[in-house]
């Protein structure tokens, strides 16, 4: 038991120490942008008709958002207030970020971790039998199918879909909400309408999620199939369903479960540019906004750092969960 | 070694003669062996072949500028024209197009409506002058493949500039795998100097390497690409913007590949050949790159290979959304992303048409990928 928890220990400082790398990164790249948020806001307001010195009121700016404090300082209040959900203000907006990602950021983390689920929830079973199997049409169906899910970009597979919606329903299956449950508040309606609507990208995203899972869980089984335990186990009479899920299958599953937070990384990657096609209004498009058409580093910043906050996380839980469950996971790391 | 011993009987000579080239064959002649026994990865080494040499002859083979230059004004948001060799004239050995008018009147309410002139030919030529063009960036040239004699001729249709959409295809094909081989070649470069020293090392340089290695991949990679791409001004030279691109995917692409070289070089480097070389004196870069690296060759390559997707659809990605190539720069994410309206998905559907070659592509990349991995693996009979 001590031991387990040493484990839980040592793994949470080193998710920590990761986080603490990243946002470092995220803050630099933040800060080489050309033109701090001082600029670029009284640019902005400059646009909108109200004409400021622009040289008194810079320094004056700089000042009021502590730009002129030195980098690291400057980072470490930031990588503080982000540890506590607090990002200060956007650029451009002047909005507190917290308040303007709010419930978008949980319905992004939402869709992609319902696209992870779906894409294991098919992957698992599917690839376990076509490993079993030795059936050469399912193979390489199930290959071809895999290698399509790799080569087809998901936003090629949104922009038909949504082909085929308009050609076929003459209904655009766009945006997460229907426009009487946008601004409104949580409630089951809201709920039920959103499930209706997020079928879509999540299926999307879970695509060439499924693909790869495929063909991780089949390369894992297919190694542990030729097994000594497994044919032993055959050997003592255990054999079809039993045999498969109850040996080598247990096997397989270690490294999968312990690539979650990879994956979910791959389906975050895909999110802001499914996320553009299919008109969500979520984080992704917020990412793609802030840092495609305003250029708003604070807004990104907050988004990379949560997003990636988020796989750090899952990647903590899933090491957790596999240490549980097998004690030479735990070892591996505390020695 | 001498390859050329006797055998001792004559009867079984020739399965000597095979058990000898199996036994004496280098490591790329028994990769090569097995490859060569995969016929779906034989066939996708074909297809990349013709795509690479079709991107490398992207201007001689297309009819016309990929770029506005090369646009037919008369014949926009064109239906892709098929040459054909009868109509309801009658055949001919040589294929012809039929010509296309374009009009504007009262009759047709004063839009631009396009007519195919079924009763006039247009004949296809070979080898006629057109615009002008470097191959390979030094042989210039004005010959093309085929044109018609008159007006020009478009097998995959145009787009709304009226840019021939089968030129921009293979120039996009091109700009694919070039910014995919700059890209996976920064990253390959990184990859081994980050792994190979990682690995040789171990301890606590390790650790370290490690956990930077672990940071950058946990950051999802299009949302930072788009971070980082964000910083090219909008006025940027389409060359620049190409070179910077390729450059961020290699500065992303790399950690997959250096901890699986780490991880090798973590079990190799206490075998005693290292620790021979480490006594003859040998510095550790020359270790490393002379003893342990090439133990680990095949793998890298077939790495490399199967990679070099995932760079490409980056760069797709990344230009449809609009931050990576622009504009004159032919790539699929550029022309994809005329793609998005409705009007052209209902009425343009030749838009599409450079999607299957990009599918083909990225499908290529990924069966030879395959094959070479089961090709380059020695115990790949010993599980049969």
């Amino acid at each position: 038991m001590l031991n387990f928890a040493r484990f839980v220990g040592t793994r949470a400082v080193m998710a920590l120490i990761t986080l603490v790398l990243v946002s470092l990164a995220v803050f630099s790249l933040m800060e080489l942008v050309p033109g701090d948020c001082a600029e670029r806001y009284l640019a902005f307001k400059n646009t909108q008709g109200s004409s400021i010195q622009i040289a008194n009121e810079l320094e004056a700016e700089r000042q009021r958002l502590g730009l002129d404090r030195p980098y690291l300082e400057r980072w470490a209040g930031w990588i503080v207030g982000a540890f506590q959900g607090e990002f200060g203000d956007s650029c451009i907006l002047r909005v507190n970020i917290a308040n303007l990602l709010g419930d978008k950021f949980w319905l992004s983390l939402a869709i992609c971790l319902a696209s992870l689920v779906l894409a294991y929830a098919i992957a698992i079973p599917v690839g376990i039998i076509a490993a079993a199997s030795d059936n050469a049409f399912l193979n390489n169906s199930l290959r071809v199918v895999s290698y399509l899910g790799l080569a087809m970009p998901n936003f090629l597979l949104a922009l038909v879909i949504m082909l085929f919606a308009t050609v076929w329903f003459g209904e655009t299956l766009t945006g997460l909400f229907s426009d009487e449950y946008r601004d409104a508040p949580w409630s089951w309606g809201k709920f039920v309408d959103l499930l209706q609507h997020a079928w879509l990208p999540i299926f999307i995203l879970g695509w060439s999620a499924t693909a790869f899972a495929l063909q991780t869980v089949r390369a894992l089984m297919s190694d542990e199939i030729g097994k000594l335990y497994v044919t032993a186990a055959s050997a003592r009479g255990v054999h079809g369903r039993k045999l498969l899920w109850g040996y080598p299958a247990r096997h397989a599953l270690g490294p999968i479960i312990n690539s979650l937070g990879f994956d979910l990384n791959r389906i975050f990657n895909e999110l802001p540019i499914v996320a553009l096609i299919l008109v969500m209004t979520d984080a992704g498009a917020l990412l793609i906004e802030a840092l495609a058409r305003s250029n708003d580093q604070q807004l990104a910043g907050a988004i990379i750092f949560l997003l990636t906050a988020s796989i750090v996380a899952l990647n903590f839980l899933t090491d957790v969960l596999l240490a549980a469950l097998d004690p030479r996971v735990r070892k591996s790391i505390v020695n | 070694m001498d390859t050329r011993q006797t055998t001792p009987l004559g009867d079984d000579a020739a399965s000597q003669r095979a058990k000898e080239a199996y036994f004496t064959a280098s490591q790329s002649q028994l990769i090569w062996a097995r490859f060569k026994k995969q016929r779906s990865a034989l066939v996708a080494a074909w297809v990349l072949i013709i795509l690479v040499v079709s991107g490398v002859f992207a201007p001689f083979l297309s009819p016309y500028d990929p770029t506005v230059a090369g646009r037919d004004k008369d014949y926009t948001n064109g239906a892709p024209q098929l040459p054909l060799f009868c109509d309801k004239n009658g055949c001919s050995l040589r294929p012809f197009i039929h010509a296309v008018e374009r009009e504007r009147s009262l009759a047709t309410n004063f839009r631009w409506v396009t007519t195919i002139n079924e009763d006039e030919r247009n004949y296809l030529t070979f080898l006629p002058k057109g615009d002008d063009y470097t191959l390979l960036g030094f042989i210039p040239g004005d010959r093309h493949l085929f044109g018609v004699e008159a007006g020009k001729i478009h097998l995959f249709g145009t787009d709304e500039d009226g840019q021939d959409i089968f030129s921009r295809t293979l120039r996009a094909v091109w700009t694919s795998l070039q910014v995919g081989t700059i890209g996976v070649l920064i990253a390959f470069v990184l990859a081994l100097i980050i792994g190979g020293v990682s690995g040789y090392y171990g301890g606590w340089i390790d650790s370290v390497i490690q956990m930077v290695t672990d940071a950058v991949r946990t950051v999802p990679a299009i949302p930072l690409f788009m971070a980082v791409a964000a910083f090219l001004p909008a006025e940027t030279s389409a060359e620049a913007r190409f070179f910077y691109i390729s450059l961020i995917l290699g500065f992303i692409g790399w950690p997959t590949l250096a901890r699986r070289i780490r991880t090798h070089l973590l079990t190799e480097r206490n075998q005693e050949y290292v620790l021979a070389a480490q006594l003859s004196g040998a510095s550790s870069a020359h270790v490393i790159r002379r003893h342990l690296l090439p133990s680990f060759t095949s793998y890298i390559i077939v790495d490399l290979v199967i990679s070099f997707p995932y760079m490409v659809l980056s760069e797709t990605a990344l230009s449809f959304i609009g931050l990576g190539l622009k504009d004159p720069v032919s790539s699929l994410g550029v022309m994809l992303q005329k793609a998005t309206s409705a009007d052209v998905m209902l009425n343009y559907q030749w838009y599409f048409i450079p999607v299957f070659f990009f599918i083909a592509l990225v499908m290529a990349f990924v069966f030879v990928g395959d094959g070479l991995r089961d090709a380059a693996d020695p115990y790949a009979d010993a599980n049969k």
